[in-house]
């Protein structure tokens, strides 16, 4: 049992902004009205916040893990964490190892994380590595739109088909949501090519155009009743000029829920790296006047990191124009997999559009619960470096201040030199909690009313806003205080969340020869045991009429 | 160089038409390559199976794999990156010079023959195996391939993967990577992970006589480390965890038996591709898996007072990080 008084609280769920205000929660790690006894934390004068909900990171699976493979050279150098009593050892850095991603998300204020990127193939090994992540609670997405079997049945037109394959897999993943990655364009991939556009033919098939593929998962995600929409990471990533194959993206979305991932590498105008300019504002404007949407920003900070995505092709090209190191794994019949480190420079006028287009996102688009705080983590920046990111969005003259870094070409290619408005606490709270938390249809996070769990982090007012943030004086997870005073106290294991959708009871047997065909391991062996999630939460689906 | 451009083994089964083994005897050594993921299958895009792909083996000598490959290149011992740095120039349109190529045992007719079979493939793959890893050259044989792979990507699909065996250590790799960031050859002795291969490395440790216990689960370095290593394994307490009798369970202080992995203990191991498959016993047997001794081990040492003074948790936990 825990009491929190005296603080004020931002809790945007229900409305708070700011009231000083109690908080009460029970054994069972959920607020209440009163508990009889039990620990009280004195926040007179300190600001509660619900724990923050990351809708789009890459922390564990074959992906990253390929990625700390490659980059031994950033372990080196980075932040050690040594072993304690409690605390197991490992490292920080551009990606960091298991442990250290549990101690460094809860050692600001997060508790709740979403694994944008499974492959089914592996997802037993992303479901060991999430046991391995302590303290935060997780959900994870499976990678849908380039998996071949699906496809084909899309091909031929067999919707419901196409709509029992994605259910089957969902379940065989023990998963949350669906992740589409450029549709198509990764099964092209698999050849060496790519699908650019919304209406680009695909490698081995005749009718089927990405924009089919974004509408019917769309579709299929709203009629399985998924929680959290499609997550969408859309076709021509990263490439000037993209923002018309973005917009398009959008229109094909019309009458569905979606969930448009790291947008700030979407919203690019010019028709090649010397004209590339941030065309955010028309990105923005969409948003605006479509509420069935949201997004994260996949914001840019500049430095050292390592990009990872399932988006092949697109890696390849990074590989080309930087002359760093490629890693590439392609998934049988799934996917694709791409890693390629990356620094991003304030003296590179790309870089720098990019950097100022992931804040004008957040700026411009006026609602803040269609916007969150993200970075694509580990690709625009390493997930401990959100604070940075509140700092520049609460203050436009230090955003100012920082724009002076920018080369001078940069200027009218931006548009962050006229944006004035700065985020406020309750702004904040929506951004980084209340927002993520209900767009992942996980109503019990991201909110501090009562039956919610109690995840809450208690910052010191500081006019320091990077250190504030960066330093909770207090995180509480499910009730049970993991931080205090700048140090981990306790690390217990979160839960994972899932779904299960209905399935037909045939598709099991419609399955299995087109599985056995291109896949080389045992059908039965395939789907992961429920058994194999530490505390596996089942939410339930409910279908949304379109 | 760097990197890894790689995919999964149903890719190769699916997709390859063109397939180089460069130091290793699969037929003898992957007995089921062949057959499950190679050459042998028959696909969606492959649908006469062995007639639709094309089979090189790279190798020093004629080995029992040579009859299954359509060209056989015998390259001269310790040329294999001399061999791979030629090719690397030659698919550039590099010259190379006659001498160079004479050098490696190859003909040039030979290597032109086999580059323009590389890129008139849809979809190439190298397999390499420790004729070629753990020869004269060592990981520097291994880097120059896969940058081939890569580079072979400027004109079509290419990727590389190495022939890995010896139960799972894939699987070991894998989870001390998101464990500890580093693959093998760590050091937990400043209470962090540090990795550097040559000195931390099991064999290295070993030879200079720095550790003063062992604990050995599902290896036999008994059998295959140099003199010095076994040696100094024989004179501290070593600890091993076997199903089996093996050389180091002879001279280990203390055997535990363990039920077999797969056998008749359940687990997951980690393929060559790094999938995970998952382990289904057939058999019972009545010893302990090597999951549970551990556990009972670490369950008997957390009953023991901690080790580490309480002043000494993690002294600058939120430092900054360094960002070049």
């Amino acid at each position: 049992m825990l009491r929190i008084t005296g603080g004020k609280v931002y809790d945007p769920a229900n409305g708070i902004d700011g009231q000083v205000k109690d908080l009460c929660i029970d054994d069972n790690g959920q607020f209440v009205e009163s508990v009889p006894g039990g620990r009280t934390i004195d926040a007179t004068g300190m600001i509660v916040f619900p724990g923050g909900v990351d809708v789009h990171t890459h922390v564990a699976g074959g992906a990253i893990n390929f990625a700390r493979a490659m980059t031994p050279e950033d372990h080196r150098r980075t932040q050690a964490f040594i072993r304690t009593k409690s605390r197991r050892s490992g490292l920080g850095g551009m990606a960091p190892t298991t442990f250290a991603t549990g101690y460094l998300y809860a050692g600001m204020g997060w508790t709740t994380v979403n694994e944008a990127a499974v492959p089914v193939l592996s997802a037993r090994h992303t479901h060991e590595e999430l046991a391995d992540i302590p303290i935060v609670d997780k959900a994870s997405l499976t990678l849908m739109a380039n998996n071949e079997i699906m496809l084909d049945q899309m091909e031929k037109g067999e919707f419901e088909r196409a709509k029992q394959v994605v259910a089957w897999y969902l379940w065989a993943a023990k998963s949350y949501g669906i992740k589409a990655v450029n549709p198509g364009g990764v099964a092209a991939w698999k050849y060496g090519h790519d699908a650019k556009q919304l209406d680009s033919p695909i490698d081995g098939y005749n009718r089927l155009t990405p924009g089919d593929i974004v509408t019917q998962l769309a579709r299929i995600c709203d009629e399985l009743g998924l929680p959290h929409p499609i997550h969408l990471h859309c076709n021509n990533l990263g490439a000037p000029g993209n923002i018309s194959t973005t917009l398009d993206t959008l229109v094909r979305l019309e009458g569905h829920r979606a969930h448009i991932a790291h947008s700030q590498y979407h919203a690019y105008g010019g028709d090649g790296w010397d004209t590339m300019c941030s065309k955010t504002a028309e990105l923005a404007e969409y948003f605006n006047t479509h509420p069935n949407l949201t997004t994260d920003a996949g914001a840019v900070l500049f430095g050292d990191t390592v990009t990872i995505t399932a988006d092949g092709p697109w890696q390849h090209l990074l590989h080309k124009l930087t002359g760093r190191k490629w890693g590439n794994l392609d998934v049988e019949n799934e996917t694709g997999c791409g890693i390629v480190p990356y620094t991003y420079r304030p003296s590179n006028l790309v870089n720098a559009v990019q950097w100022a287009a992931g804040l004008e996102l957040l700026l411009l688009i006026r609602d803040p619960w269609q916007v969150f705080l993200s970075t694509d983590h580990p690709n625009g920046g390493c997930f401990w470096r959100y604070p940075e990111i509140i700092h520049l969005l609460m203050n436009a003259d230090f955003r100012r201040e920082c724009m002076l870094k920018l080369p001078s070409k940069v200027k009218g290619r931006i548009t962050l030199p006229e944006v004035d408005r700065e985020y406020t606490l309750y702004e904040v709270a929506i951004s980084m909690s209340a927002g993520p938390a209900r767009a992942l249809g996980l109503r019990h996070k991201g909110n501090l009313g009562i039956g919610c769990d109690g995840d809450v982090v208690i910052y010191e007012e500081n006019a320091d806003v990077e250190q504030m943030f960066g330093h909770p004086r207090y995180v509480i997870k499910g009730g049970e205080v993991v931080l205090e005073d700048g140090d981990i106290r306790e690390t217990p294991q979160g839960k994972e969340f899932l779904v299960r959708p209905q399935i037909d009871a045939g598709i099991d047997d419609f399955m299995r020869p087109l599985f056995e065909d291109c896949y080389t391991m045992q059908f039965e062996n395939y789907p992961v045991e429920i058994e194999r999630l530490e505390h596996p939460d089942i939410r339930e689906c409910a279908p949304v009429s379109g | 160089m760097g990197g890894k451009v790689t995919c999964t083994l149903g890719e190769v089964k699916q997709r390859a038409d063109f397939i180089v083994y460069w130091g290793g005897n699969p037929a003898e050594c992957h007995p089921r390559h062949f057959t499950k993921y190679t050459i042998m299958q028959k696909s969606k895009f492959l649908p006469r199976g062995r007639k639709d792909r094309t089979m090189v083996l790279v190798d020093i000598r004629e080995t029992k794999s040579a009859k299954a490959a359509d060209i056989f290149l015998q390259v001269r011992p310790g040329k294999d990156f001399e061999l791979i740095t030629i090719l690397r120039a030659m698919i550039k349109d590099q010259h190379v010079s006659d001498e160079q190529i004479s050098a490696t045992g190859l003909t040039r007719d030979a290597i032109d023959d086999l580059i323009r079979r590389m890129k008139a493939a849809k979809f190439g793959c190298f397999f390499f195996g420790m004729g070629l890893s753990m020869t004269r050259g060592k990981h520097m044989n291994s880097a120059s391939l896969l940058m081939l792979a890569a580079e072979m990507n400027a004109f079509t699909k290419f990727v590389a993967m190495p022939m890995r065996g010896h139960g799972n250590v894939t699987g070991a790799d894998v989870i001390m990577r998101w464990q500890t960031g580093y693959p093998f050859g760590i050091s937990f002795n400043r209470g962090y992970p540090r990795y550097n291969p040559g000195e931390f490395s099991t064999v290295d440790v070993l030879v200079r006589g720095d550790c003063d216990a062992a604990f050995i689960i599902g290896a036999d370095p008994g059998a295959t480390m140099p003199q010095p290593a076994i040696d100094h394994l024989a004179r501290i307490p070593t600890i091993v965890l076997d199903p089996h009798i093996t050389h180091t369970s002879r001279l280990a202080r203390v055997h535990i038996t363990t039920a077999p992995q797969g056998i008749a203990a359940p687990g997951t191991a980690y393929r060559m591709d790094e999938l995970p498959m998952p382990l289904k016993p057939a058999l019972k047997s009545p010893y302990p898996s090597d999951e549970e001794v551990v556990r009972r081990i670490n369950e008997a040492i957390a009953k023991k007072p901690f080790w580490l003074p309480d002043g000494r948790q993690s002294p600058n936990l939120w430092s900054t990080q360094v960002n070049q």
